[in-house]
This record gives structure tokens, sequence and C-alpha cells, in this order.
């Protein structure tokens, strides 16, 4: 699964791709619309034929008694018209007499032979609009069709000298439709084809440059983050070691002489009254001053203390009346940085649940293999709606994303009201 | 249909003289599918006519030997008794004669074709069928 996602999220894998894709649908596209175009192309190519062949042709050339069945007048139509008719994509032609009777045809057995006509040739031969459908082939009218895929017949209005409507009928083959889908289709695709070859062409290789511009910046950003993230548990580290070989001990010992001043005899009863309280306020202060060291930066903070650490951090649960479970395993040899990540966002996935969750039990685990290293911190409280921007703790999660993503991790918070909420982070062991 | 099966095996010729005067003629079967027929005239002359399937049609030809040259003939083909072709034309060569061929609709049924041919009082009428 992972080896398979790795390569997709390779933008140059992503264009090509997307582009074979485009390819494939503009292929398919490109088929659908110009079969239908030459479709239509083709039908008005018939349509416009068959008006010529029946105008300019037929009609003229057409001789009294036609009509009538009179062998005479059959036989000189058909040696005036016939070679003129059938030419280019004609298969058949075919004069109807509006009582279905065929009074003229190139194939000459259907002369004098009578069949029903549908409504769409009674509707031509009335309005005199030119129409066009598939031939049923198995209607008797076409017992001496042979064409395997289909005609296609175009019928329209005629006169004979008489002054009798007439419905000349022509018929093409099908497969002229699909040569002209092929006459449309084949130089666009082409064009397609070369125009998506030579986007690729020159796409690809431009998008390797700038993939390797883009995976060297985001490199060198990671190494910047690193350092910032290694800076900043440095100075951290020496902030803490200043406070606490500097201030702290500097209030230890003004506490310690205090109360040793205050034991003094000979001091009024208000005046040791007020050391002994400057004292207690300056042990107060003490205490709360070494809270705010374990926190900039817990004594012992790397791998092997990463589980001790985690105890003192939930301690203040315990404290408060919630039950907690600590697990660690497999992060023996985690990077310093890495094992500070994983504290912080504990740390600060316990303030939340212990400031807004009202949980009954908290568990923090943290499991690593050789890749990297992964931290579930779940409580049973009270949850909330992720949709909402303005709830308690939304600020501090924030902050918790951007801290992960700047330590090259990735951090998942779900909750819902009345479900408690689990933090989920993982990062990778360098 | 291309080749179309002869349907009347019979030729039936005869001349007809204007004065009703019948002469006999003759009838049979040239080629796979040809009917031949022929006959002499009311004068000396001679006719000739032969039917053969074309291309879905049926080929008619008729010829006059009149052993004169530079006759000029008027001739009708009449197919099922309605006139499907008619013209004039000269008589050439040593043999004097002349011949005209027309393409008939290959209608359903047997075609009944008459070829007739006159110059001043000499008349020639052959029919035949198909």
């Amino acid at each position: 699964m992972t080896g398979l996602r790795r390569p997709l999220t390779n933008p140059l894998v992503q264009f090509v791709v997307a582009s074979l894709f485009l390819f494939g649908l503009t292929w398919w596209a490109t088929g659908i619309f110009s079969q239908r175009a030459a479709r239509a192309e083709a039908l008005a190519d018939a349509r416009v034929t068959t008006e010529l062949l029946a105008h300019s042709i037929a009609e003229p050339a057409m001789p009294r008694r036609l009509v009538a069945g009179d062998p005479g007048a059959i036989d000189r139509f058909d040696r005036a018209v016939h070679d003129r008719l059938m030419t280019g994509d004609v298969r058949r032609i075919k004069i109807w007499r509006d009582d279905g009777t065929v009074v003229y045809s190139d194939e000459t057995e259907l002369i004098g032979k009578r069949f029903a006509l549908d409504a769409e040739q009674l509707s031509v031969l009335r309005s005199g609009a030119t129409e066009s459908s598939l031939s049923d082939l198995r209607r008797r009218e076409n017992e001496f069709e042979t064409e395997d895929d289909g005609l296609l017949e175009v019928y329209t209005k005629i006169e004979s000298p008489e002054g009798q409507s007439l419905l000349f009928e022509a018929y093409f083959s099908v497969d002229t439709v699909k040569q002209r889908s092929a006459e449309v289709l084949t130089p666009f695709r082409r064009i397609t084809a070369l125009s998506l070859l030579a986007l690729l062409l020159v796409g690809v290789p431009l998008l390797g440059v700038l993939t390797l511009r883009l995976t060297r910046a985001s490199r060198a950003r990671e190494r910047l983050m690193q350092r910032a993230v290694q800076s900043s548990e440095a100075e951290r580290r020496r902030i803490a070691r200043d406070l606490h070989d500097g201030v702290v001990q500097e209030l230890a010992g003004t506490a310690f002489a205090l109360s040793g001043t205050a034991r003094e005899p000979g001091l009024s009863d208000g005046l040791r009254e007020e050391l002994l309280g400057s004292s207690r306020a300056l042990r107060r202060s003490l205490r709360q001053l070494r809270s705010l060291l374990v926190e900039i930066h817990p004594p012992g903070l790397d791998a092997s203390g990463l589980g001790a650490a985690l105890e003192d951090l939930t301690a203040p649960a315990a404290a408060a009346g919630v039950t907690t479970a600590v697990s660690v395993t497999g992060v023996e040899g985690a990077p310093d940085h890495v094992v500070a990540l994983v504290w912080r966002v504990a740390q600060e996935a316990t303030r939340n649940t212990l400031r807004h969750a009202h949980a009954s039990h908290l568990t923090v685990d943290v499991r690593g293999d050789e890749r990297q290293v992964r931290l579930t911190v779940q409580d049973d409280g009270i949850g909330f709606d992720d949709a909402d921007p303005a709830r308690p703790g939304s600020y501090g999660l924030r902050g918790l994303q951007s801290l992960v993503e700047d330590g090259g991790g990735r951090v998942r918070v779900d909750s819902a009201p009345g479900r408690g909420t689990t933090v989920r982070m993982v990062v990778e062991r360098p | 249909m291309i080749a179309r099966t002869v349907l009347a095996v019979t030729a039936v010729t005869a001349l007809t003289l204007p004065g009703g005067l019948v002469a006999p003629a003759y009838a049979s079967h040239g080629g796979a599918n040809d009917v031949r027929a022929g006959g002499t005239c009311s004068g000396s002359a001679h006719w000739k006519l032969k039917a053969k399937p074309d291309d879905g049609r049926i080929e008619v030809e008729g010829e006059i030997d009149s052993n004169v040259a530079g006759q000029r003939w008027r001739w009708t083909f009449k197919h099922d008794g309605s006139v499907s072709a008619r013209g004039s034309k000269r008589t050439a060569g040593r043999s004097g004669s002349f011949s005209v061929e027309r393409r008939m609709a290959n209608l359903s049924g047997p075609d009944h074709f008459v070829f007739r041919a006159t110059h001043g009082k000499q008349t020639c009428r052959g029919t035949i069928s198909f």
C-alpha cells in the first residue's frame, strides 16, 4: 500500500498519469463526437444528393404514363436516368405512388409491386420535406438488399408530368457513414495524439527540473526546521540550566537565609513572622519556578527517559482524579529532537484533556519502529465538534500542528461531542 | 438480378403483311440465355430479333437485311404493347442492313417485344418473348 502510494505522490508520475488519463478521455470523446458529427454530415450529404437526384435528374426525365406502369415509359425512363441515378454511394432507387405501388426502381422486379407506405413516407408525400432513416431490411420491399451493415434511406417528393405526387427514395450504404466518421476522426485523433505527445515531451523534462528544485528546497527547509527545533531545544535547555544554576540557587539560598534569620533569638514576633512569611513565599515561587523549568525542558529528556518524562507529565492528571496509563515501546535510539516532539505533543494534548475534557481516563501510548515513532493520546472526556473553530483549546491544537509540521511529522485530532478526543502523531525517524 | 432465367422458351414470330398474310418465321435459343427469332418481310428483306439478359435488364436487338444499301427505314420497339423506342436508320454495307439495340426493363412475368420496321410499302414485324 505504502509502496504504491509513494510513486503516486511524485508530481512527475502524477503528471504522466493525468496526461495518460486525459489522453484516453480525449481519445474516447473524440470518437463519440466525431462519429456524431460524421453521421450528421453523412446524413446531410445523403439528403442533398437525394434532392439533387430527384429534382435534377429523375423529375425532368420522367415520361408521361410512367405512373400508370406503362412498360415503354419505364424502358425510356430507365435508359435515360439509370446510370445517372446509380452514382457514388447510391445503392437503390425507388419511386412510389401514394398507394404504395413502385412505379420505378433500378431493381426492375420491384416495378408494379405494391407495399404499404409507412407514416413517415406518407408524411413526406404530404409535406414535401426530405426525411431520412435507417432501412428495415426485414420489410418485403427490401428483399433484394444484401448489405450486411444496413442501408440509410432518404425520401423526398417529386411530381410526375401528369401532376401526381410521387415519393422518390434513395438508399445509401451505411458504410458511407463509417467512412465519413473515419475521415473526420483520423486526422483529429492524429492531431490530439501528437499534441499530447508534444505536451508530454516538453512537460516531463520541465516538470522533472521543477520537481527536483522543489525537492531540494523542501529538503533544505526540512533541515532548517530541524535545526530550528534543535536550536529551540538547545535554547530551552540553556535557559533551564541558567535558571537552575543561577536564579533558583540564589532563591533557594535566600529562602534558607531568611528561615535561619527568623530563628535568631531577640527578634520581635512581628518581624519573625514577616521573615518566615517571606521565606514561605520564596519557597512557593521556587516550586513554581522548578515546575516551569520542567515544562521548558524536563531533565533527562531523551529516548531512555521518555517513559519517565511522560509519567511525570501525567502525574497532575492522576492528582486531579483522572486515571492514567502510559506506555512507551520501540523508541530506543530515537534522536532527541524526535523525543522532544513526542513529549511536546503529549504535553499539549494532556494539558487540553485536563483543562477542557472532564475526562475520567487518559492514555498515552508511544510506539516506535526503525522508520517512525507514533504517539496516541486518548481521553474519554466530553469531546468537541471538529468543525467549531472557537472550541476550547483550538489555538493550542493549531500550535501543536504547526509544531509537529515544523518537526517533520503529521498530527491528526479526532473528536466528537460526548465521544472523547484522540490525538495521533507520526514523526519519521531520520 | 443480373442473369434472369428465361421464362419463355419459345419465341413466336410472325410476318404480318398489309393484307393480313402471314409468312413463316423461326425461333431458337442462341447462347445460354439468348432468345432469337427471324423471318422474311413483306418484300425481299429479312429481319432478325435477339433478346438476352444484360445486368438486370434485357438487351433487345433488331436487324433488317434488305440487300440494298442507302434505304431509310423507320423502326419501332414495343414492350408489352407499349412503344419503348422508335427511330429511323439507313441500311449500309454490301448486305444493305442495319441493326438497332435497346436495353429494356426486365419486368416481372414474361416480357413481350415487337420490332417493326417499314420502308415504303415494305414492312417487317417480329415478336419475341423473354
